[in-house]
């Protein structure tokens, strides 16, 4: 697209000269394109926030794409016996758990002899459980840049227990994961009944013959967090440190066997129970968004969801956001696509779009949920460790339609989250080489609708469609201008106009960058420090390294004389192009936040224009020009569009503490090393303040 | 490439001190990431080391030959031995509390600044001709010189800010070091010195086979001297600047030759062969000697041009070739080799020879531009190199086409190329079509970039023909009243 435009602007310059030659067809195309960029850029943004509006109509039916995987056909093996030792060790926790309070490890050993009675190998690991700290360069390195803490204090450190299954037909070298986490010290009565279903499984497996890849299951001290502990088990699993840690010694007892393993992982299932159900069946969530919005294999999410729903009955959901269920303009969305849909169905009994508004609204909540969590970068769960070591995972979380302590329903329960599990891992155990056959690029609008990236991706295309556009456009009219206003043909360069506009750009992403890694610094700074006051020095500190910036470049500026300053069409458009870049990358490597980013940054690239003339005109339509790019850019302010998310959501925040919560909430995402941080601090801050520069640039 | 536009903007204020300072900069910048307690790992990038310039496998071709075995034994190392020689040493002395490779990364920002400071003295010699070339062709009439930027200056900043020179450099790969040797041969043509330009030659032609077509520029430089307008352009000013008497002293010694033809100094020709020959069987015996428990000459030739034209190593790298050889059939492989290798030398070559005669250093730039996007191994030190070479040419480039565009498509690639890698290597969630892709798109830019400049040069050529012929016509006009 961009090649297209940029061609034929240099087209239109050289066919004033000789207006004979008839340029191609595709040119000719570019060409009327940019000679009415503005009725297209709106055009094509209302297009793309349509498609966007669009897509749980567009929304198919998943189905299970690997052939091999054969979810459902062989009948389930899993015996009452089977549960009944389920059961058992339920009771027994319950049991200790009466008998010795606090005592962590010691249910833990009960655990570990559960699983060596089983027949499986047995292995404990210690993980201390380290803080996530911002460290600005591991947003660039892999999983593997761990390193052991030099100091560990003894006070505080957890235990995972992990089995291992050796296959009968395996050769060691593929894995099956199935993890519980579990609170040793003060785990509830939903935690024990999801040691019960997977104990249940694994007194199955251990006896089974088809078996061709191990199955490790592993009981995570989820004392310190979901996530932790099975992410410093994944890191002892691939990356292990030689070093002897500091944790073997303080333990007075001898815990400290060898690590076992078990070949690579060709899936991972955490199970977790909680709560109980609302609806008159159990249900079954389905977390999958691991960190950058990097989702499972599609595949796998849908042999949980056909096992789950035509096999043992569960209802299955995903996230959604419920506030939206109940928004009136969505459900008039809604009703009319539903009517224009009737409407087609009418014309032609062949085209079948519609579907009910109520089905609509479902589907966008979903939908929304999807994408904020993916935009977020943030894990919704402990499956998210996984992701990082390319292992498909998803995390199941099932609520029980009884109370916990329910004798006669959790035998029923245990059966059926059983042969779940074990439909899953049996068609799991088939496959021959990893998941590849799905998609792995979807968001899922229900558990068995999902819209892929080529149709999500049209959406985005067409809301960024505009910016090459107008940067065309915009550079043509520059250089124009430039051409007129000089007088001096020998200093005239004729093609690089942009050279000064472009040093402007660049100048305002080093400073992005620059704030982007301010925040380590100011960790580093010696005590302890409130979120507030640690966002004020974060302000104070970019703020006036931005006047500093100003001082000592004078083109930069927005406020500098005429003489520095360049030409506003030229800066705007080398702005934009950089803005086209940024969030051509960032679609790239995390869609849902480029997309909410466009959404936000398109605009305001667009209407951004200088103030003055509009001021001095005084007509009403570029007074509302001007009065709109002011309205965009100061809802474009990051810490403004935290304040109005929040609001939206109900939690008025004004003043000081909004900083400390926005600080806190950037914690969170450098934390979980989120892309979406790199993207507000080198994209979306530096467009803005170029856009700023623009709309009181001095022309 | 980022920097590069900004130094331009910065050096057109002309102060003369503002050169050293951003020297300083540059080499504090990278002597500031070298020694940062953080490791960011450029040098396992592929954009940045590549099979045959990665500081890792010379590190282990010396450890092996430590070892009393053959460097190349194990097809890890495949540079020259003589590298092996001077660099291999360094990459086990460490300075203390500090890792290895430190001393290594001394040795590549030395030769980056050489490389910059020869460069500058390119630019300067190749700023003065096209001074005397243009003022007698009346275009610099009016403003004295003002409208010259100073190339040198310009190219060496360019040189040292360029983002893939600093990678280049941090990165722990070879390629500074090529770099410099390409870079003396090009300065030791300009300057004339003779022995210094072969010196340059051989030496890169024997760290890397795609530097040996340089002698073609190199013997156009010394036989007709440096970049002018062609000779045609020339004989008509020379009748119009005789006319009016205006010639400077100096140009008078070039215009009076009274000859239709280019003069051609066929004896600081073979002067120059005579030496490359000097230098090439010295560098020959001192390979041989360092090789000769391990198999000799017939050894190096194998692992290192062979390696290089069999294109034996598939690992992604930013250039085009690996992914159709890793797609290609075995038994059309040699066929497709010897296609692709003669290529780089037919397609270039000759072409470019005859359209640039007249402008041989622009003629090594196209060369250079053309071979790092061809190259069976190319890195982002290939495109360091011909993008500074490209800078010398800033005031006969103004009128370049689509600069912003190629601008623009450089950083894009640039950037997505991590990305992609990123994608297929350690999400999984792409595949080595998505990282080709990219090369691709890269490779594109690239050629539009040479094709655009020589455009640009070929009608800066026209453009002082056209002034020319006006001004002799001008002149007619008032002779004759």
């Amino acid at each position: 697209m961009a090649a297209v435009n940029r061609d034929n602007e240099e087209e239109v310059k050289t066919d004033d000269g000789s207006p004979k030659i008839k340029p191609r067809p595709i040119v000719r195309l570019g060409i009327f394109l940019i000679a009415h960029s503005p009725v297209f850029s709106v055009v094509f943004s209302a297009a793309g926030v349509l498609a966007l509006l669009l897509l749980p109509l567009l929304a198919k039916n998943t189905y299970i794409s690997e052939n091999a995987l054969m979810p459902g056909s062989a009948r389930s093996m899993l015996s009452n016996r089977d549960v009944s030792d389920g059961s058992k060790l339920v009771k027994d926790i319950k049991n200790f758990r009466l008998n010795h309070e606090g005592q962590g490890v010691e249910v833990q050993k009960l655990i570990g002899k559960y699983m060596s009675d089983m027949g499986a190998e047995v292995s404990y690991q210690k993980f201390h459980p380290e803080g996530n700290q911002f460290h600005p360069l591991h947003f660039f390195s892999g999983p593997d840049s761990y390193t052991l803490l030099e100091n560990v204090s003894c006070a505080s450190y957890g235990v995972n227990v992990a089995g291992i299954i050796r296959a009968p037909r395996g050769d060691g070298k593929e894995s099956i994961v199935l993890v519980t986490p579990y609170d040793f010290i003060n785990g509830g009565d939903y935690e024990d009944l999801s040691l019960g279903i997977v104990s249940s499984l694994f007194s199955l497996l251990s006896r089974v013959t088809w078996l061709s890849k191990d199955i490790i299951w592993l009981v995570a001290d989820s004392r310190y967090g979901d996530y932790r502990p099975v992410a410093a088990w994944l890191t002892e699993y691939h990356s292990p440190s030689f070093k002897v840690s500091d944790l073997l010694k303080c333990d007075e007892q001898n815990t400290a066997d060898n690590f076992r393993r078990a070949g690579t992982m060709a899936a991972a299932l955490v199970l977790k129970v909680d709560g109980r159900s609302e609806k008159f069946e159990d249900t079954l969530s389905i977390y999958a968004e691991a960190s950058n919005g990097q989702m499972p294999n599609l595949d796998l999410i849908n042999v949980v969801n056909y096992l789950a729903v035509h096999r043992q009955g569960f209802y299955v959901k995903v996230e959604k956001v419920v506030s939206l269920l109940s928004s009136s303009w969505l459900k008039i969305f809604g009703e009319i696509f539903e009517a224009v849909g009737k409407l087609a169905h009418m014309l032609n009994p062949d085209w079948n779009f519609g579907i009910p508004a109520a089905d609509y609204l479902e589907g966008s909540a979903t939908l929304a949920s999807s994408l904020y969590s993916q935009a977020l970068g943030i894990p919704t769960g402990p499956h998210g460790a996984f992701r990082d070591y390319q292992v498909d995972a998803i995390t199941l979380k099932v609520s029980p339609r009884f109370p916990p302590d329910s004798k006669t329903r959790q035998h029923d329960f245990f059966l059926r989250g059983a042969r779940l599990l074990e439909g899953t891992i049996r068609s799991v155990n088939n496959l021959l080489e990893k998941f590849h056959q799905s998609f792995f690029l979807y968001m899922l609008t229900s558990p068995s609708k999902f819209i892929s990236v080529g149709v999500y991706m049209i959406a985005f295309a067409l809301l960024v469609a505009p910016l090459p556009m107008v940067a065309a456009s915009l550079y043509i009219d520059g250089c124009k201008s430039l051409t007129n206003s000089t007088d001096n043909p020998t200093e005239n360069f004729k093609s690089w106009k942009w050279l000064d506009a472009a040093k402007q750009v660049f100048t305002l992403h080093l400073f992005g960058f620059i704030v982007t890694l301010l925040p380590y610094f100011i960790c580093q700074v010696p005590g302890q420090h409130s979120p507030t006051n640690r966002s004020i020095m974060w302000g104070t500190t970019s703020s006036s390294l931005l006047l500093i910036t100003f001082v000592t470049m004078p083109g930069c500026s927005p406020f500098s004389s005429r003489l520095h300053g360049t030409n506003w069409a030229i800066l705007k458009s080398v702005t934009i192009s950089a803005a086209f870049i940024g969030l051509c990358l960032m679609s790239i490597i995390n869609f849902a936040t480029a997309e909410i980013g466009a959404l936000l940054l398109v605009p305001t690239c667009l209407m951004a224009q200088p103030i003055k003339p509009a001021l001095r005109s005084r007509r009403l339509k570029s007074l509302l020009g001007a009065f709109c790019s002011i309205v965009l850019l100061t809802i474009g302010f990051p810490v403004m569009f935290f304040a109005i998310s929040k609001g939206l959501l109900g939690e008025g925040l004004v003043g000081l503490s909004l900083g400390g919560e926005f600080w806190t909430w950037l914690e969170s995402l450098w934390a979980w090393k989120s892309a979406t941080y790199l993207y507000i601090g080198m994209v979306h801050l530096p467009c803005w303040l170029l856009c700023l520069c623009i709309l009181f640039h001095p022309s | 490439m980022k920097e590069e536009k900004k130094d331009d903007g910065v050096m057109a204020e002309e102060k003369p001190y503002m050169f050293w300072i951003w020297t300083l900069a540059s080499t504090i910048f990278r002597l500031f990431l070298i020694f940062s307690p953080e490791n960011i790992n450029l040098s396992s990038r592929p954009e940045v080391s590549t099979p045959h310039t990665s500081l890792r496998r010379l590190a282990e071709g010396y450890w092996l030959k430590q070892s009393s075995l053959s460097p190349y034994a194990g097809s890890m190392y495949h540079g020259s031995p003589l590298l092996l020689s001077i660099l291999g040493p360094l990459t086990v002395q460490r300075i203390e509390g500090q890792s290895s490779h430190h001393l290594c990364s001394l040795v590549f920002v030395i030769a980056d600044l050489l490389s910059a400071l020869l460069l500058r003295a390119i630019g300067q010699k190749l700023q003065k001709s096209y001074r005397m070339n243009l003022r007698p062709l009346g275009v610099l009439r009016s403003s004295q010189d003002r409208g010259i930027l100073p190339c040198g200056d310009i190219a060496a900043l360019v040189y040292l800010w360029n983002p893939f020179t600093i990678l280049s450099c941090v990165g722990l790969s070879t390629s500074p070091i090529e770099n410099l040797a390409v870079i003396v041969s090009l300065y030791g043509a300009v300057t004339r010195r003779v022995p210094l330009a072969a010196f340059g030659l051989i030496m890169a032609t024997h760290l890397s086979l795609y530097s040996a077509p340089l002698v073609f520029p190199l013997i156009f430089l010394l036989g007709y001297g440096l970049d002018a307008p062609p000779i045609k352009k020339f004989l008509q000013t020379r009748h119009g600047g005789v006319e009016t008497g205006s010639t400077s002293d100096v140009s008078k010694q070039e215009k009076l030759t009274p000859t239709t033809q280019l003069p051609f100094s066929w004896r600081t020709v073979l002067h120059f062969v005579f030496w490359v020959l000097v230098w090439s069987s010295y560098v020959l015996v001192l390979c041989s000697l360092s090789l000769k428990q391990y198999g000799g000459l017939e050894e190096m030739f194998k692992r290192t041009y062979g390696f290089i034209l069999r294109i034996e190593d598939l690992s992604p790298n930013i250039g085009v070739f690996w992914y159709f050889f890793a797609e290609a059939f075995e038994f059309s492989r040699n066929y497709l080799l010897i296609i692709f290798n003669l290529y780089i030398l037919l397609t270039s070559i000759p072409s470019l020879m005859f359209r640039l005669k007249h402008r041989p250093c622009f003629l090594a730039f196209a060369y250079l531009a053309f071979t790092s996007i061809l190259k069976s191994y190319p890195s982002v030190g290939d495109a360091a190199l011909y993008l500074s070479l490209w800078a010398l040419f800033v005031n006969e480039l103004t009128d370049m086409e689509y600069s912003f565009f190629i601008f623009c498509g450089y950083i894009g690639f640039s950037l997505l190329s991590p990305v992609m890698h990123n994608f297929w290597i350690w999400r999984g969630t792409g595949n080595a079509n998505f990282y080709f892709g990219n090369a691709m798109g890269y490779a594109c830019f690239q050629f539009m970039f040479v094709e655009k400049s020589v455009n640009a040069m070929l009608n800066h050529d026209q453009a002082l023909k056209k002034a020319t012929a006006e001004m002799t016509k001008n002149l007619a006009i008032t002779v004759i009243f």
